[in-house]
């Protein structure tokens, strides 16, 4: 059977004036129709929101190609846009119409019937939390029900791949957790595949299972985050006190390594299976005063610092080549 | 079962065709323009001209009615060429105002909300957003330009019978297009400045403002220089000078039909232009 990539690049180039955005990307993101997220991470500048617009047909490619959903970016739009829902990052509504209303033309640009475009704007109204204010005028909103009824917007449709920029942008964490859900939901329930763009990489580690890290408008990074997690390797930040040279040499005894950032602090990666107490025991035969020991989990930080070149060397990296 | 318990489900039916989806922009924006009183208001005032034009015609086909009058004055009202350019000339003034009115509400409110990447991330390419709110506009003014122009035209043609149609035939084809020709240029100078000035109010004064500027640069020009050609670049003179030659009725002084059409298509072109840069979903600063 073949499998159709979500999002497929082709040396792609995209300038904007006389700057270059975009240098000659090439990739496969996601497969279609398996309800998975793919995050696009990068610091502001990077090209993550240039690269969407080039995959709604927004911008035109100055060489190379751009499929979504197996649709070429410049040709075959009229398709792809009716399979795809949209959130921008900014406030993008019309605010003399009421939530209800807006949601039904979006609907029916979209190519729903009248009648099913306003029982689905209800419905997706009520399933944003919406519903008890879906007859207020949008302009009357707060920035977090804007955020609502952009998503809503996005999914009304019911698409099979959903583009959210910056979904969490502004909101407060309650709002957030509520956002994110909803981003599952929509994966796991729906089966509709997202693409998120965010510089927020808890979000991208909470809801996507694929992440690409971009800087300069290239992609300096790509990895499978289902995968990362499926190895349940454990980070800890280690803080130590003494003549800590030989910890990186002595790490390999209880199978885990590190890097040293300077000033006693270390990061570590534990295999499967070593507990944190083999690190206490470590320290304690190097005559070692431990100062702080943190176990985390945030893998996508550690890999997001090394594409953006604030680290030498991701811990656990030479582990997963071994392995 | 209520929509409240029902839950979100994917919407996996069949879609509507391409033009369905094009009659959804123009849909709801008559829905919401004749919610506003004024523009139900200015709608009702223009059409009572067309009623007074209505008894005109009844009169002048009821000879026993006009028994009384002057015999110079019998002859002098007529449904003739110049009867259909007085008429034309007052529903296109209602036209102007109305266009004014509703114009700037269509697309400045999209771009002031940034709704636009929201149209154009969906099946709609940016000519047919375009030509979806100029539908709008010439559909909303047909209701007081062509469209009593042509019952009007049925009404002497159902009084005189069917001689009058073969021999005036013409008027009617010629007034249908006359006004055309008025609502496209009416609808893009609208359209245009509703897309450069965000503000409605801003807007529909520009929408105005930009026939009473050309009207006086093109007699500024006619007198500074002592020509007569600077007239071309007034929109509305050069669309009397194509109206008398669809209508056969005397033109004013000036350049003819010819250049005052070649004019009119200029300012059409330049106008789409216009409303072509500005119609996009992101804007890109070099």
């Amino acid at each position: 059977m073949t499998t159709i990539p979500v999002v497929e690049l082709e040396n792609l180039k995209v300038r904007l004036g006389r700057r270059e955005v975009l240098r000659g990307i090439t990739c496969r993101l996601g497969v279609a129709g398996t309800g998975k997220a793919v995050g696009l991470l990068g610091p502001n500048g990077a090209g993550k929101s240039t690269l969407i617009l080039t995959l709604l047909g927004f911008l035109r490619p100055s060489a190379g190609s751009a499929r979504i959903l197996g649709l070429d970016c410049r040709r075959g739009m009229g398709e792809a846009r009716s399979r795809i829902g949209y959130m921008p990052e900014n406030d993008s509504f019309i605010g003399e119409m009421t939530a209800v209303a807006f949601l039904r033309q979006m609907a029916e640009l979209s190519g729903l019937p009248p009648k099913e475009a306003l029982e689905k704007a209800h419905e997706v109204l009520f399933h944003v939390g919406l519903g008890e204010a879906r007859y207020r005028e949008l302009r009357t909103y707060s920035y977090g029900m804007k955020q609502m009824a952009k998503l809503a917007q996005a999914i009304v449709h019911g698409p099979e791949l959903v583009v959210l920029d910056e979904p969490t942008n502004g909101l407060d964490p309650a709002a957030r957790r509520r956002m994110l859900k909803l981003v599952g939901e929509m994966k796991s329930e729906q089966g509709m595949n997202v693409l998120v763009c965010s510089h927020l990489l808890r979000d991208i580690e909470q809801v996507c299972d694929e992440a690409v890290i971009m800087r300069d408008g290239a992609i300096v990074h790509q990895c499978n985050l289902e995968e990362e997690r499926r190895s349940n390797r454990r980070f800890v930040e280690l803080e130590v006190a003494g003549d800590d040279r030989n910890l990186r040499a002595a790490l390999p005894e209880i199978g885990a390594e590190g890097v040293s950032e300077g000033g006693g602090r270390w990061r570590i990666v534990l295999p499967a299976g070593v507990e944190l107490e083999a690190v206490w025991g470590l320290a304690a035969r190097q005559d070692l005063l431990v100062r702080k020991l943190t176990h985390r989990r945030d893998t996508l930080e550690e890999i997001f610092l090394k594409a953006m070149g604030h680290l030498a060397h991701t811990p656990g990296e030479q582990a997963e080549r071994v392995s | 079962m209520a929509v409240y318990k029902r839950g979100y489900r994917r919407y996996r039916g069949p879609l509507t065709g391409r033009w369905t989806r094009f009659m959804v922009l123009p849909r709801y924006a008559w829905q919401r323009l004749y919610q506003q009183r004024l523009v139900i208001l200015l709608t009702m005032l223009a059409m009572v001209w067309p009623v007074l034009c209505a008894g005109f015609i009844y009169l002048t086909n009821h000879a026993e009615l006009l028994q009384g009058l002057d015999r110079e004055f019998r002859q002098f009202i007529q449904v003739d060429g110049r009867f259909f350019s007085i008429f034309m000339y007052v529903q296109a003034g209602f036209a102007v105002f109305l266009a004014a009115l509703a114009g700037p509400g269509l697309i400045a409110p999209d771009l002031a909300n940034n709704a636009l990447p929201l149209y154009f991330s969906r099946p709609l390419t940016r000519w047919n957003y375009a030509l979806a709110r100029l539908t709008v506009l010439v559909g909303m003014l047909s209701v007081v330009t062509w469209v009593p122009g042509l019952l009007l035209f049925g009404l002497q043609v159902a009084l005189a019978g069917g001689w009058w149609f073969w021999s005036n035939w013409w008027l009617g084809a010629g007034m249908v297009a006359g006004f055309l020709l008025w609502l496209l240029v009416l609808s893009l100078v609208a359209m245009a400045s509703s897309a450069y000035v965000k503000w409605r109010v801003v807007a529909a004064a520009v929408s105005l403002a930009f026939f009473f500027i050309l009207s006086g640069v093109a007699e500024m020009i006619d007198n500074v220089f002592r020509v007569d050609w600077g007239h071309v670049i007034d929109p509305a003179w050069a669309v009397n000078q194509v109206w008398c030659v669809l209508l056969g009725v005397a033109p004013p002084a000036g350049p003819g039909a010819g250049p005052s059409a070649l004019a009119l298509a200029a300012l059409i072109v330049a106008l789409a232009v216009v409303i072509e840069r500005k119609l996009r979903p992101v804007e890109i600063v070099s």
